[in-house]
């Protein structure tokens, strides 16, 4: 990436999700969650079914359940 | 395990994996579908700094990694560049530069990852801003988290949000719970009974959660 580029990026925002995600993919245990990409609902999500009605996915999460992020 | 190690490890097992594994299954396929995956994980400890504009700005420089910088982003980063000596764009700028740059990608996911973890007044205007953008074109599908008191908030937005709850999987806590004993750096001094136990009770107050 140019330095142009470089600057491109910082100018349009400051935050980096992707360093994020790579520490939170690394840290996932492998088959966890593996049944919602398996759901009707996430299928048709996916294919775009259901038009602009079902542009929107919400998996809402236990509060039990703890917080999301990872340290 | 202390009920704090067990929540710890719990977390393990929840929305920032769920989201994590959306965002690569949707990469996985990225490079033979054309379609463009931008996420982003909300987080308390960048709550400041997660405004929408910065937040609508990740999404927008994600999309654009992907295919180079367009131009209409160049001149825009050119133009601010020069006025008052650099400013930053607006979220009205952001916005013009994400549909523009939408228009041209066949199809587009968002995934943001536990809303609840942003400041409580940052989110009625991103998700004003993500209902903007799902207007713009039928091609965009937005994929959140979130704790459920958020539920109302995606609902108040998008009336027909589809909503999956997410709850502990006993399956993969067992899975991940065996693989953890496994690993034990001393196995010799936990005898099988006690694993069974261990595991036993694991899944029994969870179950109670």
């Amino acid at each position: 990436m140019s330095d142009e580029d470089a600057q491109i990026m910082r100018w349009l925002s400051p935050l980096e999700p992707n360093n994020r995600h790579q520490s939170v993919r690394t840290e996932r245990f492998d088959g966890v969650g593996d049944w919602l990409l398996e759901t009707s609902e996430f299928r048709e999500w996916r294919c775009n079914e259901g038009g602009a009605d079902k542009a929107v996915l919400f998996c809402s999460g236990n509060p039990g359940v703890g917080k999301t992020y990872l340290r | 395990m202390s009920g704090k190690v067990l929540s710890r490890n719990l977390t393990l097992l929840t929305a920032g994996n769920i989201s994590s594994l959306v965002i690569d299954s949707l990469c996985d396929q990225a490079q033979e579908e054309n379609i463009a995956v931008a996420g982003l994980y909300c987080d308390f400890l960048a709550q400041q700094e997660q405004t929408t504009t910065n937040i609508m700005g990740a999404i927008l420089k994600q999309l654009v990694s992907r295919g180079g910088i367009p131009n209409h982003v160049r001149v825009a980063y050119q133009k601010g560049k020069m006025e008052f000596g650099g400013r930053g764009p607006r979220l009205v700028d952001l916005m013009g530069m994400l549909k523009i740059t939408i228009a041209s990608i066949p199809q587009v996911f968002i995934c943001l990852d536990a809303l609840d973890e942003c400041l409580p007044k940052h989110i009625p205007e991103l998700l004003e801003s993500l209902r903007d953008i799902v207007r713009e074109s039928l091609r965009i599908r937005i994929f959140l988290t979130g704790r459920p008191h958020v539920k109302g908030d995606a609902q108040r937005y998008f009336s027909k949000v589809v909503v999956i709850p997410i709850s502990p999987n006993l399956d993969d806590i067992q899975n991940y719970v065996e693989t953890r004993l496994d690993r034990d750096l001393e196995p010799e001094a936990m005898s099988n009974d006690l694993r069974v136990d261990i595991v036993r009770v694991i899944l029994e107050k969870i179950s109670d959660m």
